[in-house]
C-alpha cells in the first residue's frame, strides 16, 4: 500500500504520479488556555503513505493538535516538523485541512466556493473548477455543484467540505472527524479516496471517534488522553507489544484453567476462557492440558485497535 | 519561504510534481479582493439599491430641471434712490422664467416687511457699500442677480462722475449681505450640497462597513476562515475585504457622480453647476479617505462578533461616529463645523460642507485629510491585530480590549 514500505521490488515501477511523501511530525507540542493545558507535551510522527488514527475523548486534545499543526493556533511549546524542518506557512498551504467545526460559505455556490479556495492554494480556477467537478463527480454530487451548499443535506455538505481538504492535490492530509455525518456508502468512498493519496506517500492524519473504522483503516495509531499521548506507532507493533492471548473453548466447564502455572485468566464464561500465558512453555502446556480436556477451540486472539485504545487509556 | 524547500531524497520527483501543481500565490489578498466585489456584485438587494439610487438621481436631476423652468417671483425692497435703481435693473436684466416685484419703502418699512416674509430681500445703499439683508438666508440666484445689477448701477453712476479707470468705475460697488438673525448661514448651496454629501458618505460607510463585518461574521462563524487561514496569511483576507469593498464604494459614488453630470449635461445646464464640482472634487478626496479609514474598524467588529445579532450593539460607537457625521453635514455651522472639519470620519462631511460656506486656508483641508488618513492607518494597524486573533476566536462576543490580549 504504501511505497516507502514497498521496497527495491517498487522502485522501478512508480505509481503515477509518482511522489514519495514527507514526514510530519510533531514534538512536544503544548499549549495552554488560561490555567489548563490542553496539549502537555504531544510527540507523534505520521509516516509517508501512512494512514495514522488519531483517538481519544472528547476534550483529549486532538483537535487544539491537529489546529496547531495546521497554524490555526500557536503552540505554547515544541515543534511541527514537516520533512524534518521546521514546518512554514508555504508548506502549510500544500496541506489538505478539515477543521472540526466545518467550515464553507452556506450561500455560495458550490463550485464557485471551491474554485475560490483553490485560487487561494495557487492554482488556476479553471484548473481548480475541473478538480472540484471530479471530486464531487466521485461523491456523486455532479449535479449539484451550481446548488448553494446550504440547500445540501449535512451529510452532502460534509462531502464538500471533504472535496476542499482535497482539492488542491495536498502533500499532508489533516482531517478532523472526517468520517463524521457520512453514510455507510460516503465513508466507502472516502477511503478509497484516501487510501488514493497514501499509495502516492501522503500521510494522512485523522481523528475519529469510530474505533472500529480505525481498526479498519490504520497503519498508524496514536492514542491522546487529557492532553498526553498514552499509545503511539505502527499497529502491528503495537499489537505485537500487546501480551498474547488466546481463546480457549472446551466441552466442559473450562473453570480448571484457573491455576495452571504460568497462565493467568482474563475472562471466563462457563465453555469459554480467555487466557494469558506468560512464556511459550505454559502455552504449550495448556494446550496439551486441553486437549485432555476435550478441547474445540484453541485460538491466538488479535487484539483490536478499540482495545488496545480502552487498554492505554484505563 | 518557498513551496520546494526540500531535503528528500526524491528532491527531483517532488521539484516536478511541485512545478505541475502550485504556483505561490504572489498576492492573496488581491483573489480575497475579487471574491469579495464578486460576491457583492452577485447580491441582489446591493444591485437593486444602486439601481434605485441611480434611478432616484435622474429623477432628482429631471426634478430640478423642471422646477427651474418654473417662473420664480421675487419681491425685493429698496430704501432709497439709489437702491430703486439697482433693483430696477436687476428687474430689467432678469432672465425669463424669473421675474422681480419691486417695492419702494423705508428702512424700518423694509425690516418689518422681510420679518413678515413679505419680501425676498431688501437693498440699502450703505457707506460706500451695498447692502443686501434677507430674513435668514439670502437666495443665491436672487443675490446673484442684484450684485451684478449693483455693479451695473455703481459703474454707470462713477462714469457719470467722470471717472475713467476701472478701479474709479468699481469705487464703491461692494455687495454685502446681512441677514436679520444674528447666525451665521450656511446658505442654500451648502444646505443641499451638505445634505448630499452627508447622505452619500453616511449611506456609503454603513451599506459596505456592514458589507465587510458581515463577511467577516461569516467567515468566522462557519469556520472557512480556519481553511482560508492554512491557505494564505490571515491578514490578507482582512486586506482583500477592505480593498474590495473601498473599490465597490469609490465605483458606486462614481456611478452616482457621473449619472448625475450626465443628467445635467443633457438636460442642458452644465453650465449652472460648476460651482458643484469644484466643491465635489474636495469631497471626493475625503470621501476615499474617509471611508477607507473606517472600513478596517467594520472588520474588527465583524470579527469580535460570534453571532449577527452581536453586530446590533458593538456597531454602536461607529454608528455614532457616522450619524454625527451626517448631522454635521446637515446642521453644524461656526465653530461647531469648524471644530468638525478636523475630527477623523466626521470631517469627510464636515470640511467639504464648511469649504462651501467659509473661506479656509489652503492648508485646512489637507491637514484635515492628514489627520483622517493617520486615524485610518491606526486603525488599520490596530484591526490587523485584533482581527488576527478575534477571528478564530468562537463561542462569545468579544470586547476590542479582551480581543487584544487575546492569544492565537
Amino acid at each position: 500500500m504504501s511505497l516507502a514500505e514497498s521496497g527495491a521490488a517498487y522502485t522501478s515501477v512508480r505509481y503515477s504520479p509518482s511522489r514519495a511523501g514527507d514526514t510530519l511530525e510533531v514534538r512536544d507540542l503544548t499549549r495552554r488556555f488560561g490555567e489548563r493545558t490542553v496539549v502537555d507535551g504531544v510527540s507523534f510522527r505520521v509516516e509517508p503513505g501512512q494512514m495514522t488514527g488519531f483517538v481519544g475523548a472528547n476534550g483529549a486534545g486532538k483537535t487544539t493538535t491537529m489546529r496547531m499543526i495546521m497554524g490555526v493556533l500557536n503552540q505554547h511549546g515544541g515543534t511541527v516538523l514537516w520533512n524534518d524542518q521546521p514546518i512554514d506557512s508555504g508548506a502549510r498551504s500544500r496541506f489538505g485541512y478539515m477543521p472540526e467545526e466545518r467550515g464553507l460559505y452556506p450561500k455560495q455556490r458550490i463550485a464557485d466556493q471551491l474554485g475560490y479556495l483553490g485560487q487561494l492554494h495557487g492554482m488556476q480556477r479553471s484548473r481548480a473548477l475541473a478538480q472540484a467537478h471530479r471530486l464531487l463527480e466521485r461523491f456523486g454530487l455532479g449535479e449539484r455543484a451550481k446548488d448553494r451548499l446550504e440547500t445540501l443535506s449535512l451529510g452532502n455538505q460534509q462531502r464538500v467540505q471533504v472535496a476542499a481538504a482535497l482539492l488542491h492535490d495536498p502533500v499532508a492530509l489533516v482531517l478532523d472527524e472526517p468520517f463524521s455525518g457520512l453514510d455507510p456508502t460516503a465513508v466507502d468512498a472516502m477511503v478509497g479516496l484516501l487510501r488514493e493519496y497514501t499509495a502516492r506517500g501522503v500521510p494522512v492524519l485523522f481523528s475519529s471517534h469510530q474505533l472500529d473504522l480505525i481498526d479498519r483503516l490504520c497503519d498508524a495509531l496514536v492514542v491522546l488522553d487529557q492532553g498526553t499521548v498514552r499509545l503511539a506507532g505502527p499497529v502491528d507493533q503495537l499489537r505485537a507489544a500487546r501480551p498474547e492471548q488466546y481463546r480457549l473453548v472446551c466441552t466442559t466447564d473450562a473453570g480448571w484453567t484457573r491455576g495452571q502455572p504460568g497462565v493467568e485468566v482474563i475472562d471466563l464464561d462457563a465453555n469459554t476462557a480467555v487466557v494469558q500465558p506468560t512464556n511459550a512453555q505454559a502455552r504449550d502446556h495448556l494446550a496439551r492440558e486441553a486437549a485432555a480436556r476435550g478441547m474445540i477451540e484453541f485460538a491466538r486472539l488479535r487484539p483490536s485497535l478499540g482495545e488496545l485504545y480502552r487498554e492505554a487509556i484505563s | 519561504m518557498s513551496h520546494d524547500t526540500t531535503n528528500h531524497s526524491t528532491a527531483a520527483s517532488h521539484a516536478a510534481a511541485d512545478e505541475e501543481q502550485t504556483a505561490s500565490v504572489p498576492a492573496p489578498w488581491l483573489t480575497v479582493m475579487n471574491r469579495e466585489i464578486g460576491v457583492k456584485l452577485g447580491d441582489k438587494a446591493f444591485v437593486l439599491s444602486t439601481v434605485l439610487t441611480v434611478l432616484g438621481i435622474i429623477g432628482f436631476t429631471v426634478f430640478t430641471f423642471f422646477m427651474g423652468e418654473r417662473t420664480t417671483s421675487y419681491t425685493v425692497a429698496a430704501t432709497d434712490d439709489q437702491s430703486l435703481a439697482v433693483v430696477e435693473t436687476a428687474r430689467d436684466a432678469a432672465r425669463p422664467g424669473t421675474t422681480i416685484e419691486l417695492e419702494s419703502v423705508t428702512p424700518e418699512e423694509a425690516r418689518a416687511l422681510l420679518e413678515s416674509e413679505e419680501i425676498d430681500a431688501a437693498v440699502t445703499r450703505g457707506d460706500g457699500e451695498w447692502v443686501l439683508t434677507a430674513r435668514t438666508a439670502m437666495d443665491g440666484t436672487l443675490s446673484g442677480m442684484l450684485s451684478d445689477a449693483a455693479r451695473d448701477v455703481t459703474a454707470q453712476q462713477n462714469a457719470a462722475e467722470a471717472g475713467t479707470t476701472t478701479e474709479q468705475l468699481a469705487v464703491g460697488s461692494q455687495v454685502e449681505t446681512r441677514t436679520l438673525s444674528d447666525e451665521p448661514d450656511r446658505g442654500v448651496a451648502a444646505n443641499v450640497l451638505g445634505f448630499v454629501f452627508a447622505m452619500l458618505f453616511y449611506t456609503a460607510a454603513i451599506i459596505f462597513g456592514m458589507a465587510i463585518a458581515n463577511s467577516v461574521l461569516e467567515e468566522k462563524q462557519n469556520r472557512v476562515v480556519e481553511i482560508l487561514a492554512t491557505a494564505i496569511p490571515v491578514r490578507h483576507i482582512l486586506y482583500g475585504k477592505v480593498a474590495g469593498n473601498c473599490v465597490l464604494a469609490y465605483a458606486q459614488i462614481i456611478l452616482y457622480g457621473a449619472v448625475g453630470l450626465l443628467g445635467v449635461n443633457v438636460l442642458g445646464r452644465a453650465e449652472s453647476v460648476g460651482w458643484i464640482l469644484e466643491a465635489s472634487g474636495w469631497f471626493i478626496g475625503f470621501f476615499v479617505v474617509g471611508f477607507a479609514a473606517q472600513a478596517s474598524i467594520w472588520a474588527v467588529l465583524g470579527s469580535l462578533a460570534s453571532r449577527t445579532e452581536d453586530l446590533q450593539s458593538n456597531t454602536g460607537p461607529i454608528l455614532s461616529v457616522l450619524i454625527a457625521a451626517l448631522l454635521v453635514g446637515l446642521f453644524a455651522k461656526g465653530t461647531w463645523l469648524s471644530v468638525a472639519s478636523y475630527v477623523p470620519l466626521v470631517s469627510s462631511v464636515a470640511m467639504p460642507v464648511r469649504m462651501l460656506t467659509d473661506t479656509v486656508h489652503w492648508w485646512e483641508p489637507w491637514l484635515a485629510l492628514g489627520l483622517c488618513a493617520a486615524f485610518g492607518l491606526l486603525m488599520f494597524r490596530v484591526g490587523e491585530r485584533i482581527y488576527q486573533r478575534a477571528v478564530f476566536q468562537g463561542g462569545q462576543a468579544l470586547t476590542w480590549r479582551k480581543a487584544l490580549k487575546l492569544e492565537r
